[in-house]
């Protein structure tokens, strides 16, 4: 086995490469950011124009080799991503079929791997994943926090966490920490402002390793918040890895319970179990005049709940403070634990950890497969 | 949810046969030829029911590896190198339940394309 690959090999070899420009080097000039090596993979990000993605195709596929032929290596990605946010940025052409084709992941250590999903983007699943992870851990569990949303990956801000993951000695990555969460989250990987342009199949993979090159060390639970939607994504985690359930949350809007029902059945089909619904955005209570008022309508979440036969896990409000500690980076469950507010989460914790533990989510033991 | 659940799926030592076993008691030998023809597989169903193939000379294929699929199916790899069919636990129940119509399914359409089982 050769040598114990470095970083600066790394950018060695890239500068090898010619840049778009054809004349000077990939390197020299400033093109490549974000070079992590884990578990004798590496992976960096060439920026172009999204415009000329497409034709710089080859640039991507030379700087990969270029890396290659430092042996050491397993495998290189490099991703192609946009100089700049644009309107029509044409997005980068992903290597070629890579579909999933080995076992189940498991996660060593992970006792519990449960979902926050929603149809709709925009519903507050990302701050509900965030203090319900705060939630089960005040409950006094060990939980982590994993940000399955490639494209719009929210945690890093919601916990205040920047920087880059650190590797083990064993190459595997580990996971930052934020309010004694241990976190993993695309937005480590790429700076806040730069958008990640890829295809289904590199967000696949970058899940992947995000669950498997992930040190998450014993946990009783690890929370994943998953991007709104029922695609690549969801597929994979429905695949790849044996989730324990999934938490629905919807605004009780129609047009955001339509989608909530779709999460549902999806989950259905793929024998995760529904540990239920969440209503957040439930009611606005008006802080001067103390006068409730019903934005999205009210109960919608609990009703449709009901109608479905899955558990009706709690209403949180539409509420200044949970707004803002969220943008803030101080979720509201780890600095105002007391608060009525982190009273709800904590609640909704309770329930699902009750179903969890106690056995009671209607999942039923994989399957044992014996190869004679 | 479906209500079939298989408790165990066990690959014989020749490969030419899975014996699953449900938790409701029910307990079936499926042949791999008969999985092969079947595969829930895009490659195999299409799109729709018109985009069917039917494959033949599958007589002495083997089952290379058997795989979980998150909570819902199994992933069959055969010895041909077909390995796109994701196999649900109601899928299998049902190819073993209803064995003998599948197999004179599958017998009449070879017949009609003249193919063989090879």
């Amino acid at each position: 086995m050769a040598a114990d690959l470095s970083r600066d090999a790394v950018l060695a070899a890239l500068k090898t490469v010619a840049g778009p420009d054809g004349a000077s080097n990939l390197v020299d000039l400033g093109l490549v950011s974000e070079v992590v090596l884990a578990n004798r993979k590496v992976y960096f990000s060439i920026s172009v124009a999204p415009e000329r993605a497409q034709q710089l195709e080859p640039l991507r596929l030379a700087a990969e080799a270029a890396v290659k032929k430092l042996g050491g290596v397993d495998q290189v990605s490099a991703v192609l991503t946009a100089e700049r946010a644009q309107g029509a940025a044409a997005p980068a052409k992903p290597a070629a079929r890579q579909a999933p084709r080995s076992n189940p992941i498991v996660v060593p250590g992970v006792k519990y791997i449960i979902a926050v999903a929603s149809g709709k983007g925009g519903v507050g699943k990302s701050t509900t994943a965030v203090n319900l992870a705060l939630g089960f851990q005040a409950l006094g569990h060990k939980v982590g926090l994993l940000d399955a949303d490639i494209y719009g990956p929210s945690v890093p801000r919601l916990l205040g966490l920047s920087g880059k993951p650190q590797l083990t000695d064993a190459k595997q990555i580990t996971p930052m920490r934020g309010y004694g969460l241990a976190v993993m989250s695309m937005g480590f990987l790429v700076d806040e402002g730069t958008p990640v342009i890829w295809r289904g199949p590199m967000v696949i993979s970058a899940l992947t390793q995000m669950l498997r090159d992930v040190a998450w060390g014993g946990l009783d639970v690890l929370v994943v918040d998953m991007p709104p939607g029922t695609g690549d994504v969801q597929i994979t985690m429905a695949q790849q890895v044996p989730l324990a359930g999934a938490v629905i949350v919807s605004t009780p809007q129609d047009l955001a319970l339509i989608d909530a029902r779709k999460g549902l059945a999806m989950f259905q089909q793929v024998s995760v179990p529904v540990l239920g619904f969440v209503e957040n955005m439930s009611y606005f209570l008006c802080p001067s005049c103390g006068i409730r008022s019903e934005i999205f309508g009210h109960g919608g979440a609990r009703a449709e709940a009901e109608k479905l036969g899955v558990p009706f896990l709690g209403e949180v409000p539409l509420h200044m403070e949970i707004r803002e500690k969220s943008d803030l980076g101080t979720p509201i469950m780890a600095t105002a634990p007391d608060s009525p507010n982190a009273g709800i989460y904590r609640d909704i914790a309770q329930k699902c950890w009750s179903a969890l533990a106690g056995g009671v989510t209607g999942a039923k033991a994989a399957p044992r497969i014996v190869i004679e | 949810m479906n209500d079939s659940w298989p408790t165990e799926i066990k690959l014989s030592p020749d490969k030419r046969t899975l014996n699953v076993a449900f938790d409701n008691g029910d307990s079936f030998a499926l042949p791999a030829e008969l999985l092969r023809v079947m595969s829930p597989s895009a490659e195999v169903q299409g799109h729709s029911a018109g985009q069917r193939v039917t494959v033949p000379n599958k007589r002495k294929v083997g089952i290379r590896d058997v795989r979980m699929i998150g909570n819902y199916a199994v992933q069959i790899v055969f010895d041909d190198g077909h390995d796109t069919g994701f196999y649900r636990w109601q899928y299998l129940h049902d190819l073993g339940a209803r064995q003998a119509e599948h197999w004179r399914v599958y017998e009449a359409e070879l017949s009609a394309k003249g193919f063989s089982r090879g």
